[in-house]
């Protein structure tokens, strides 16, 4: 039982000073979790807080590898919406 | 094109270009205020031609999300709040701001403003506080911050040699909060909607009654969204004063579909200048109006309106060997140069007034860089400042920025497509001052119903600007309403 930090991290610090059980470290490209100690928060908080705080959508995994914080979930951008615009963008 | 004869100074009341104007927001403030902020360059519109700032990128994290702003922070090539080419630490920034304040002696200020909130960074941003107000105690501190942590945070800023401080307060009505800030992260949970925006409100009105209470100067930052907030500002702005803030600053969304950020993908228009404008105007009424912001970076080096970041990267200043001792000897001798020469140009400020009472006003576009003179060639200039000339006087409204089609070459490239943007960019001026300017702008900007002028260089710009008031107004162009140049 584990979360994850995947390469979409931006590796802006605000998770890691949270964690519970200092299972958050700073590495290299991004920041990662050790899952020997991470707890998920259990018994600490309601939620997991490096996922309650991470901005970036995606970057965060639960234990089955599922993004806790979907996209769309934290910007309010809906999905189809970003790739429209980004289809545009690259289209110029 | 006929100079008229320069008028001679009228002594009696005050010069045309502040009486009852804002060409020195600060005219209403009290001594003590003034002399406080006479060397920042964000506070002063005076200060802002002789004095340098810069930004030190230590505070990375954020808790709250606004709808302007993406996270992904990281970007060389982008010049807007939030942005940075590389993160610092505590140690680097104290290194890097003790390098440019040698390199540069007339950079008085120092501010922690990002990539994410400063106070969201405690550790970081109060690690670095500390140990410049013991190293390099000649410069001033001061941070932005978004509010959400600001009430924790008071005591800790009032020990750091910290007398300025931004909170940027886009609403004071929860239900426009929620158009703003998608989430908050407060007390170990994700808030979202009206009941994150009514915690993040009430933490700033707090944030700003504490900080009053302690005697430390507080500015306010604005976002102007339209359909979101424009109509909701003045009030704030009468909000704030009412509550100590000595200075508003209201600021032009910036939303653009690369940015990635919710607005720039939705379609979120920022306002035209005549919007910004005219709410600057609005407020003006209840409160001292900043109007020369430039939205830097949160890692801007230099003058407002440049950045030489490039300069100073941690590469380049590892080896720089800084003995700040003689930095600050160095220091102390041109800021006390520079305040003289401030001091002798008020002095001797040449008072040009309007030599016909009926005139309507007219906006100007001038390229300077720097000592209140123009003294910037058309083709070079990266911005333009903009004053308002009419009856009452000279008024500073913004500046404006222009992409430079002139790199100096012999290569043109796709100069022309740049130098038609720029003529774009001074829509609504009717005349243009510069130190020189090259023929074919010249042509450009007349057909865009632009007078360019390029004889008043290195004069001071305020009575440039009325010298070519009282020229139109001699000439019976300012008799009627202006009729709208079509580009």
């Amino acid at each position: 039982m584990a979360l994850k930090i995947i390469e979409s991290c931006v590796n802006c610090f605000a998770c890691e000073p949270l964690c519970p059980s200092k299972a958050i470290y700073e590495a290299a490209p991004h920041f990662l979790i050790d899952p020997k100690k991470c707890t998920e928060c259990v018994g600490d908080f309601d939620v997991p807080q490096c996922a309650a705080i991470c901005p970036i959508e995606g970057a965060i995994l639960d234990s089955l590898n599922v993004p806790i914080n979907p996209p769309g979930s934290l910007t309010g951008i809906p999905p189809e919406k970003m790739a429209e615009a980004m289809a545009e963008l690259q289209a110029h | 094109m006929e100079l008229p004869v320069l008028n001679a100074p009228q002594k009696s009341g005050c010069a045309a270009s502040s009486c009852g104007s804002n060409d020195d927001q600060l005219n209403h403030l009290s001594d003590e205020i003034r002399a406080k902020v006479q060397n920042h360059p964000c506070y002063s519109e005076d200060a802002h031609h002789y004095f340098a700032r810069m930004h030190v990128a230590v505070a990375p994290a954020c808790n709250i999300q606004c709808h302007y702003c993406n996270r992904k922070y990281d970007c060389a090539n982008e010049s807007r709040p939030g942005v940075v080419s590389e993160l610092l630490t505590p140690n680097q920034a104290v290194k890097k701001t003790m390098a440019v304040a040698a390199n540069i002696p007339q950079m008085t200020v120092l501010g922690i403003a990002g990539p994410g909130d400063p106070l969201a960074n405690p550790e970081r941003t109060f690690e670095t506080f500390r140990r410049l107000s013991e190293e390099a105690p000649d410069i001033k501190l001061c941070v932005s911050t978004n509010g959400l942590a600001l009430p924790d945070a008071v005591e800790e800023l009032s020990k750091h040699n910290i007398d300025h401080v931004t909170i940027t307060i886009n609403c004071v009505d929860p239900k426009i909060g929620a158009k703003i800030y998608p989430w908050i992260f407060w007390k170990n949970k994700r808030i979202k909607g009206e009941k994150a925006a009514k915690i993040l409100i009430e933490q700033q009105q707090k944030g700003l009654e504490m900080l009053v209470a302690k005697g430390i100067l507080v500015k306010v930052n604005s976002v102007l969204i339209p359909g979101v907030n424009d109509k909701h500002l003045a009030e704030v702005s009468r909000i704030v004063k009412e509550k100590g803030a000595f200075l508003h600053n209201v600021m032009p969304l910036i939303a653009e579909a690369e940015h990635g950020t919710f607005y720039g993908v939705m379609g979120q228009r920022g306002p035209t200048n005549d919007e910004l404008q005219a709410l600057q105007d609005e407020c003006a009424g209840d409160m001292n109006m900043m109007r020369h912001c430039r939205q830097c970076r949160a890692d801007a080096v230099g003058m407002l309106g440049e950045d030489r970041g490039d300069e100073f990267t941690l590469d380049k200043i590892e080896d720089m060997e800084i003995d700040y001792q003689a930095a600050m000897e160095k220091r102390k001798v041109i800021h006390q140069a520079i305040e003289a020469e401030m001091n002798s140009k008020r002095a001797a400020k040449i008072e040009v007034k309007a030599e016909k009472l009926n005139t309507r006003p007219v906006l100007m576009a001038v390229a300077t860089s720097g000592q209140n003179v123009i003294n910037v060639h058309f083709g070079h200039a990266k911005e333009f400042l903009i004053y308002e000339a009419s009856p009452n006087g000279v008024r500073f409204i913004s500046h404006r920025k222009a992409d430079q089609y002139c790199g100096g070459d012999t290569s043109c490239g796709d100069g022309e497509s740049v130098l038609q943007q720029t003529v774009r960019a001074l829509e609504g001026c009717e005349a243009v001052l510069c130190s020189k300017i090259g023929y074919e702008p010249w042509e450009m900007l007349e057909n865009a119903g632009i007078t360019p002028n390029g004889e008043h260089a290195m004069e001071e710009i305020e009575a440039a600007v009325m010298l070519v008031y009282n020229e139109m107004a001699t000439a019976g162009k300012l008799d009627e309403v202006k009729q709208r140049a079509t580009a």
